[in-house]
């Protein structure tokens, strides 16, 4: 008996692990591929049936920094992505705190006023953005994207952080005001730590939305304050898709938002589960 | 320090929650206000604590006006019914938060932390997080929390309604304790009467954003005004008779015998009462009643209609006719069905104002 029970045991855990494998493998593979193809030459890449074994080669990223500028393009995306989901972040969290906390009158309406932000599609807001941008004078800046982004950014960090605010019991932060806080000191000493879990998984998404975002950065830049994504899009010719380019470009850009999840991973397994801070 | 509380009024929206209540509390005094929820209890020593500002109305702590100031510069200490922990933080910095706060030197602090933490029982705890204590060593983390500044106002929010039966009656003999040798002025708030009688200097007993009653523990059990602070008070409550003043000033009662022989002060209170249909009621407690022979002179026959032995005391329901009221006693070889006889002695019946009724000062 206790043998057929530890086989069944030892069988339905080898049928978890086969499909555990079998699903990495489904979701890892297209990343491998990318990455091993970002290292092959014109020839190895177009051979069929496809090649396992070749002889790396730096080509690809050599053509992504010299013939489409990545560098500045990095920069660029750096610059923009970091500053935008800071701005998104900072003042979105504040706005979340005061829907959350204060009585503020109209308060459901303003909320919903935020998030009719994110209802509107992108594209309707290109040509009025190019049009103001003209006028300011900061078309093809790195600015304009900034603006573009914060904005996009904000409403989804109100939404989600004014969740979490939720979470934390009103009475942790009453006990802190009695302690001797103000209201700021109560905030930032015994709020702001406890949404630390929160505020990581918000920005890695908010993050990567900007990041990733080609549509805006497409129509809002020309030359000046092109990001990643808008170069990787030119690896598509004419003629024909460059497969090396386009693999040595994205693994470029994948590149910084794998180090992010990882700098943020003890955070966010928390701050995925949402209300994960109750005492 | 003393609290005074002057017409104090709280509204939300349309909803009011406190009708101008008004109170003094004297310094080293233990204040107790008591009601169902959604009597206002909270939201006056929210009010006092600084956490909600009254619509109308003044409160000064030690003779200060403090009416709209900020909780940090009130200088009291509060206990929350969720503890209000910061999760955060080891029991040691929770401890130790009000006083990083003011800045004092880390070694006093220190210090201080362990002699507070010693004093509570939570030596062995320091280390711990909060999600990994009880129920009741949180609770004792809170107040330590809130004694380790040496507060001159101490407010407690139903501090002991997450806690156990058994653990309730040993948390409240030690807060009593620790309070009342601190000498710190306290208002506890609780809807637990036994609480409140145990515990208190002075009960304010509260309805509706009032403060029906205010009076020390056994005068509000012995005394009770109006027909609420009567049946909320007591297990098995006050047993209330409809009641008429008579012009004249003789007070008639639906048992006749009851009220013949009241007494002068009792009278007296009935002329205060004012009800436009001259309605009071007559009150006496249950175990003040006492089981007599059927037919004795004075008494009442009443009909026996269920008897409850609790071992210590026994309860038991009867009936005049309409009228339905309970006696406790002591052992007794009544039974359903038999017909006994009540005997109410006069000095301990008291005349109970109907609760729309007005009292005349």
């Amino acid at each position: 008996m206790a043998n057929s029970r530890t086989f069944k045991n030892g069988a339905s855990a080898l049928a978890a692990y086969a499909l555990a494998i079998t699903a990495a493998l489904f979701f890892a593979f297209p990343i491998f591929w990318m990455v091993s193809s970002s290292f092959k030459s014109e020839v190895d890449i177009s051979a069929y049936p496809p090649i396992w074994s070749f002889t790396p080669t730096l080509a690809n990223y050599a053509q992504l920094f010299t013939e489409l500028n990545a560098w500045q393009a990095l920069l660029n995306s750096a610059l923009i992505v970091g500053l935008s989901t800071c701005i998104a972040m900072a003042a979105g969290t504040l706005a979340a705190y005061a829907l959350a906390r204060f009585d503020v009158k109209g308060k459901e309406f303003l909320a919903f006023e935020i998030l009719s932000i994110r209802m509107l599609p992108p594209i309707v807001s290109v040509i009025p953005m190019f049009i103001i941008a003209r006028q300011l004078g900061i078309f093809d800046t790195p600015w304009l994207l900034i603006a573009a982004y914060a904005l996009s950014g904000l409403p989804f960090v109100v939404w989600v952080m004014r969740v979490f605010i939720q979470d934390i019991p009103q009475s942790i932060e009453e006990a802190a005001m009695i302690d001797g806080c103000s209201r700021f000191e109560t905030f930032w000493r015994v709020t702001l730590p406890l949404l630390l879990p929160g505020l990581a998984a918000t920005m890695v998404i908010v993050f990567m939305f900007a990041w990733n975002e080609f549509l805006l950065a497409s129509m809002l830049t020309s030359q000046e304050a092109k990001t990643l994504p808008v170069i990787a899009a030119n690896a598509i010719k004419p003629k024909a898709i460059a497969w090396g380019l386009a693999s040595a470009a994205g693994v470029m850009m994948s590149l910084p938002v794998v180090i992010l999840v990882l700098l943020m991973q003890r955070y966010l397994v928390r701050g995925l589960t949402l209300g994960a801070v109750k005492g | 320090m003393a609290i005074h509380i002057d017409t104090v009024y709280k509204q939300f929206g349309l909803l009011k929650v406190v009708n101008g209540v008004s109170v003094d509390i004297k310094d080293g005094e233990f204040f107790v206000m008591l009601g169902p929820s959604g009597c206002g209890k909270t939201t006056t020593l929210r009010m006092v604590a600084g956490l909600e500002l009254p619509s109308a109305g003044r409160i000064s702590i030690d003779g200060v006006d403090m009416t709209y100031a900020e909780p940090r510069h009130r200088d009291i200490a509060m206990a929350f019914q969720d503890y209000g922990l910061y999760p955060n933080m080891t029991v040691f910095k929770n401890i130790e938060f009000p006083l990083k706060i003011r800045k004092l030197d880390v070694r006093e602090r220190a210090r201080k932390v362990e002699d507070t933490a010693e004093k509570l029982g939570l030596g062995e705890l320091l280390q711990r997080k909060p999600s990994q204590l009880s129920g009741g060593q949180r609770q004792r983390v809170s107040l330590a929390r809130a004694l380790v500044r040496n507060p001159k106002v101490f407010l407690m929010d139903e501090p002991l309604s997450n806690l156990d039966a058994k653990l309730r009656a040993v948390m409240r003999t030690e807060i009593k304790k620790l309070v009342t040798s601190l000498g710190i002025t306290t208002i506890y708030v609780t809807h637990d009467q036994i609480e409140a009688m145990a515990m208190a200097d002075r009960i304010a007993v509260m309805s509706r954003g009032n403060m029906v009653q205010v009076a020390s523990p056994l005068e509000v059990y012995d005394r009770p005004k109006t027909r609420f602070v009567a049946e909320f008070i007591g297990s098995p409550p006050m047993n209330l008779f409809p009641a008429q003043l008579q012009p004249g000033g003789t007070v008639t009662c639906i048992l006749p015998n009851f009220a013949h022989s009241l007494r002068e002060d009792e009278r007296a209170f009935a002329t205060q009462i004012v009800d436009g249909k001259g309605g009071l009621l007559l009150g006496i407690r249950p175990e003040h009643l006492l089981i007599v022979k059927a037919g004795a002179q004075g008494a009442t026959d009443a009909l026996v209609e269920l008897v409850e032995p609790l071992g210590q005391t026994t309860n038991v329901y009867v009936s005049v006719g309409d009228v339905r009221f309970v006696i406790v006693t002591d052992r007794t070889t009544a039974r359903a069905g038999d017909t006994i006889g009540v005997a109410a002695p006069s000095e301990l019946l008291r005349v109970v104002a109907n609760d729309d009724a007005v009292l005349r000062h």
